[in-house]
């Protein structure tokens, strides 16, 4: 299972859903990024997304795409992409949508900082 | 006004290919890899800053003004000193290495507040046609060049286009340009410190303009503001530097001929709401009549006058009509 440093790419149901479990069971922020192979804003985010990952091993940085996961994608409403997802113990805590490199990263800051003082 | 400062009035290029269905079916240009996209807006002299896409289209904020990429379509604004129409060249070769044909250009731009600025190309509008007939393939053979003039000095319409035969087409382009901003208004456009990208967005009532638009907005420091609104099938964008002296407001949105023309009356109502400008100019591109007659009365009410109205007839494009109001303010 994902380990912290990297994008773990999610290409089942079975998988997301023991992802989501293991997210509440470590108690650690999990950050969805909801992507598509045609959507040029998703290639534009990836390298900064996988540079923040190497970065904030603390984090569990998650890669599902729309059209391989579509029910998963239907379920949480993703309709623009990239979407990002911040997801702490099973619920949606935050929501980025939009390729956006600071609010991306400061929103990250801010749902680690309510982590570490809780 | 200030002897030199950032040039607001953006150059803007719409490009339409044609392409084998299954190759558009797997999203056409949308295929085009980022690296393709970034070394075509280095040559233009910009670069991206934030970016969101939906099932129909991409759209890219950059560091000046704006990019969507559609599956058979690309419209490129740019601002201030960038060399827009450099873009032509790589998007001719990247295009044609996915198997598409370029089959109409169109190229419009307002006046530079500071001309002696442009760099070549755009040293003049002789220059840019020149270049423009340079660059574009030949079978693009329908061209027509004009500059559709106002009473104002400082606002005339530069249009050029190029196509390989007539297309109907039921989308209509609106494109306008403010200068003189009210300037309480243009204040809310320079950055306060930890100030979010979206907060400007609110509080400067941009994001009621379309209640249904996602938007996708960058806050410049330290003033300055960009977004990409996207609806459904449908972008509107507007771009702005506030600064005393040389302030100017763009916004931008396609409709189609078949909405509601309410529509467009209200969106046009809110954004002189939004700028209040001492003087302001609207293009409309459109192959009927319904939606620039309805402009006049969408901001009269608003105490805009109508001071000029100029039309012109584009092979494919359709009718181009300028129109200048000024606020009785003035």
């Amino acid at each position: 299972m994902a380990e912290g440093g990297q994008v773990f790419g999610v290409h089942t149901v079975d998988e997301w859903h023991q992802h989501l479990q293991k997210g509440i069971d470590n108690k650690k922020l999990l950050v969805v990024d909801f992507t598509a192979s045609w959507c040029g804003p998703c290639k534009f985010i990836a390298p900064f997304l996988a540079e923040l990952a190497k970065k904030i091993p603390t984090v569990t940085f998650l890669k599902v795409d729309v059209d391989e996961l579509k029910s998963v994608a239907t379920d949480w409403a993703v309709e623009a992409m990239p979407t990002f997802m911040f997801i702490k113990e099973g619920k949606i805590v935050d929501k980025v949508v939009g390729a956006k490199k600071d609010e991306l990263q400061q929103t990250i800051a801010k749902h680690i900082s309510s982590t570490s003082s809780a | 006004m200030a002897v030199s400062g950032f040039e607001g009035f953006e150059k803007r290029l719409e490009l339409h290919f044609s392409g084998d269905d299954p190759i558009i079916r797997m999203g056409g240009l949308r295929q085009l890899d980022f690296e393709s996209i970034e070394e075509i807006l280095n040559a233009v002299q910009c670069t991206v800053v934030s970016a969101v896409g939906n099932q129909y289209f991409d759209s890219y904020v950059l560091s000046e003004s704006s990019l969507f990429v559609y599956s058979t379509k690309i419209i490129i604004k740019t601002c201030g000193t960038t060399q827009l129409l450099k873009s032509i060249l790589p998007l001719i070769q990247f295009t044609s290495e996915l198997g598409f044909m370029m089959s109409e250009c169109r190229y419009t731009r307002g006046n530079f507040i500071f001309p002696k600025s442009q760099p070549y190309p755009h040293t003049n509008f002789n220059d840019e046609i020149f270049y423009l007939q340079q660059q574009l393939p030949i079978h693009l053979c329908y061209r027509k060049a004009s500059v559709m003039p106002s009473k104002f000095i400082s606002h005339s319409w530069h249009v050029f286009t190029a196509c390989n035969e007539e297309s109907n087409n039921d989308l209509f382009t609106v494109e306008v340009c403010m200068t003189e901003l009210d300037r309480v208004l243009a204040r809310k456009f320079f950055k306060h410190p930890n100030m979010a990208s979206n907060e400007m967005t609110e509080v400067t009532g941009i994001s009621d303009i379309n209640p249904n638009a996602l938007i996708c907005d960058f806050v410049f420091d330290p003033c300055g503001y960009s977004m990409n609104g996207i609806d459904g099938d449908r972008y509107s964008t507007i771009h702005v530097t506030p600064e005393d002296g040389f302030s100017y407001a763009s916004y931008e949105c396609v409709g189609s001929i078949y909405d509601d023309p309410n529509d467009i009356i209200n969106i046009l109502k809110k954004v002189v709401q939004v700028f209040r400008p001492g003087t302001m100019s609207i293009s409309t591109t459109s192959t009927t009549n319904e939606v620039w007659t309805r402009i006049a009365k969408a901001v009269e009410p608003l105490g805009m006058k109508c001071r000029s109205c100029t039309m012109d007839d584009f092979p494919s494009t359709g009718s181009v009509v300028f129109q200048t109001f000024t606020s009785c303010r003035k």
